[in-house]
């Protein structure tokens, strides 16, 4: 029983040590360090590759056209212009909220897989775009 | 705003939104909304690439065809998406390794 006891205690002594080791702290550190700074990078760098892609692609094509044609055709470019921006703030919100809604559905890997995939294909839809 | 056109407005929007539901920039709105942390910062860069791009239209009217490299640019959108495709699959396989 006394022995069972020392034994204990030397097992704990050996758990501050380790826990005490200066490696481990640092390491704590960090993590906390980056769990208070990341928040922010991540926000604006999710946000400025999104835009960046989304303007790029959506340069030139069908729908800029579109608005292109129907503000030269009408009297009022500004109402067009307008009509137009609703109905882009509302596709985009409708196509986040179905995101949001997918990635609460499936698991963490699968959701990866198929992000992938469906950002692989508007790639080839951009492709196709170009060379057709 | 006395003579404010209701019929223009809702023409253009219903135009505009048959145009672009189920169009790239939607599938990428749901790939990107899905995958990030931060769904509101893809929604606010996808409304303002997109609206920066009506504007474009609007403002520069016939001329925006001539002024840009339309080919070069969604070349290089595509290799953006391409991008983060590929950070998808390589990053957590990296971060097991480590």
């Amino acid at each position: 029983m006394d022995t069972l006891e020392k034994k204990l205690t030397e097992q704990d002594k050996d758990k501050d040590i380790e826990l005490s080791r200066p490696d481990v702290a640092s390491l704590r550190e960090e993590i906390q360090h980056n769990l208070v700074k990341q928040p922010k990078l991540g926000f604006w760098t999710v946000f400025s590759s999104t835009f960046i892609t989304i303007f790029l692609a959506e340069m030139g094509d069908k729908t800029q056209l579109v608005t292109l044609l129907m503000s030269a055709e009408s009297q009022s470019p500004w109402i067009v212009f307008a009509g137009a921006a609703i109905a882009l703030i509302f596709t985009s919100l409708l196509g986040v909220l179905i995101g949001y809604w997918l990635s609460k559905k499936l698991s963490p890997k699968t959701l990866d897989l198929s992000v992938a995939i469906l950002l692989l294909i508007i790639t080839g839809w951009l492709i196709g775009d170009v060379i057709s | 705003m006395a003579n404010m056109d209701w019929q223009l407005l809702g023409l253009s929007f219903i135009t505009v939104f048959l145009a672009e539901i189920g169009d790239k920039s939607q599938l990428a709105a749901i790939a990107l909304g899905g995958s990030s942390k931060f769904p509101r910062a893809v929604f606010l860069g996808a409304t303002a690439a997109l609206i920066l791009t009506s504007l474009i239209g609007v403002i520069a009217g016939g001329g925006v065809a001539q002024i840009l490299p339309e080919k070069l640019l969604k070349s290089l959108a595509a290799v953006g998406f391409a991008c983060m495709a590929l950070r998808l699959v390589w990053l957590p396989s990296i971060e097991k390794k480590e």
